[in-house]
């Protein structure tokens, strides 16, 4: 296992995933996953449909089982339940957004922070995320539901922000979104991480991940097949040929 | 036009009151998506309770009625973990079969229990009227009124202002989303289904006071409460207090100009129209 990073970030090995397989039932998807992500930084792992990016990510939350360690904050979580590996601060932005439709995005945000008890943390976080997302505040009272694809990104990823995560899991941000409108987000995920929260991106699109990520994890069929400086993915002809069409 | 006033003084006091009736089952068939049979069976439980606070305890029936709630609540919630947990996200039929046997169930239980009488909650001052206008109005009506109203605005307010309503709403809307936040949708789904039973008791205690109960009363009064729930919508307690006023005042009008006889026709003449032409309710979100 190479030494991560271009140096974006120096921070201490906050998330560490050692020969992870996981699957359903009979069906094994994940297969010997290693994968290690660094306090501050932005991690993207790319990869075609049906490669196992969305799994990898149920694994890490803990919503389905699996074997082999993943070691989050210094803590084993591998055997965890979902609301406590949540609790620590693993928070998903599912893919599709699942935002409460007839909700106003303010109770959507609310939401967010449904099992925080800390009524002062969370008045705070709210005033954050309102100032990361000043769209969201001016469209507070709005169904969120009644938003563009863009803002229901923006409110969904707000959303978890309230959660008070220490790993942002962003699931296929950029699906069905206009070019201008992926830009905006790519800019909006520099943002949180400077808040103090960092990233892990799960896209299709590899062109947007590799703009904003610092590393980067290319996965094919339930496995890792490169890793390394998302610059460097870019220009390796393999990857090239295989997602970016040149 | 007295009289045109004073049928519907009775349409809106009549209208509160099924309202609150409605309340409990739209609830839970907007977060649950389980039409309860048995609600009107509920609503008749309530009344017996609140008969034998009253009868019994020599309890004032409006002083009965927080307990005929409380007595529901326990009983909803325990029906809703121990029996309909089981078949949670079951299709609807199978829903409709199981309160269905739970409606059949309690009646008959209600019979053994409290004989097929016909019972009364009568204190001393069901008898005393005042005037509005040209209407006379009896005063217990009134009371039932604001009760019923009351409520339906608590419940309001409950849902749209409280983190435990925020988190039914948010549960009934988006089952993925409500769990990836920490809801637990069984905890969730226990106590609104007791909550609507809750409803239901006080219903039931406003029903024994300003009418007549017997094991019977549940079937159509689930029938009325199901016809409310649709012309008012799932979406907002508020759409279900139009939908109540609306039907009470329909079935006044109809029982003055064709017949009390025509009354059940009328509101369910309506309930038949509303679902060909607004399937989402007069006020729901239109699908």
């Amino acid at each position: 296992m190479s030494a991560p990073g271009n140096g974006a970030s120096g921070g201490a090995v906050l998330l560490d995933v050692r020969n992870l397989s996981a699957g359903y039932g009979e069906l094994a998807v994940l297969n010997d996953i290693n994968l290690s992500i660094r306090t501050g930084e932005i991690v993207a792992v790319v990869g075609s449909n049906a490669a196992g990016k969305t799994t990898l990510l149920r694994a890490l939350s803990r919503v389905i089982d699996c074997s082999g360690s993943i070691v989050f904050a210094g803590q084993r979580i591998e055997s965890l339940a979902s609301d406590a590996a949540f609790d620590l601060g693993l928070v998903q932005v599912p893919e599709g957004r699942q935002l409460f439709d007839r909700m106003s995005v303010h109770d959507n945000l609310l939401m967010g922070a449904f099992r925080r008890r800390d009524r002062a943390g969370v008045t705070a976080s709210m005033e954050r995320v309102y100032t990361l997302f000043p769209v969201l505040k001016e469209r507070r009272a709005q169904w969120a539901g009644s938003l563009s694809g863009g803002e229901q990104q923006m409110c969904a990823m707000a959303r978890a922000m309230v959660a008070a995560p220490k790993l942002l899991m962003v699931d296929e941000m950029s699906l069905g979104l206009a070019p201008a409108i992926v830009d905006r987000l790519l800019d909006v995920l520099a943002d949180i991480r400077k808040e103090g929260v960092t990233v892990l991106l799960v896209e299709q699109d590899v062109h947007s991940a590799f703009q904003v990520a610092d590393r980067a994890y290319v996965m094919e069929t339930g496995r890792i097949v490169r890793e390394g400086p998302a610059a460097e993915l870019a220009d390796d002809p393999d990857v090239k040929r295989a997602y970016l069409g040149v | 036009m007295d009289l045109l006033w004073q049928v519907l003084v009775n349409g809106v006091l009549l209208g509160g009151l099924y309202a609150l009736m409605a309340l409990g089952l739209a609830l839970v068939w907007g977060v649950l998506n389980i039409v309860n049979i048995a609600h009107g069976a509920f609503i008749m439980l309530g009344a017996y309770v609140c008969y034998y606070l009253f009868a019994g305890l020599g309890l004032d029936p409006f002083a009965a009625l927080p307990l005929a709630m409380l007595a529901l609540f326990v009983f909803g919630y325990v029906v809703q973990r121990y029996l309909l947990n089981l078949v949670i996200r079951a299709p609807m039929f199978n829903t409709l079969l199981i309160t269905f046997g739970i409606d059949v169930v309690l009646t008959l239980l209600a019979q053994l229990a409290f004989s097929a009488d016909f019972r009364t909650i009568n204190p001393t001052y069901a008898g005393s009227n005042f005037m509005l206008g040209s209407a006379t109005v009896p005063f217990v009506r009134v009371i039932a009124f604001g009760i019923a109203v009351g409520l339906t605005l608590l419940l309001w307010l409950f849902l749209t202002r409280a983190r435990l309503g925020r988190a039914i709403r948010a549960t009934a809307q988006n089952l993925v989303a409500a769990r990836l936040y920490g809801v637990e949708p069984r905890r969730v789904y226990a106590l609104t289904f007791a909550l609507g039973a809750a409803l239901a008791g006080a219903a039931g205690s406003l029903y024994g006071v300003v009418s007549q109960v017997n094991p019977y009363i549940g079937g159509s009064l689930t029938a009325k409460s199901f016809a409310i729930a649709i012309i008012g919508g799932l979406d907002s307690p508020l759409g279900v207090i139009v939908g109540g006023l609306f039907l009470g005042i329909v079935e006044s009008l109809t029982s003055l100009y064709i017949g009390p006889t025509y009354s059940d026709v009328a509101s369910f003449g309506i309930l038949v129209l509303v679902l060909i032409f607004r399937p989402s309710g007069l006020l729901g979100r239109t699908a």
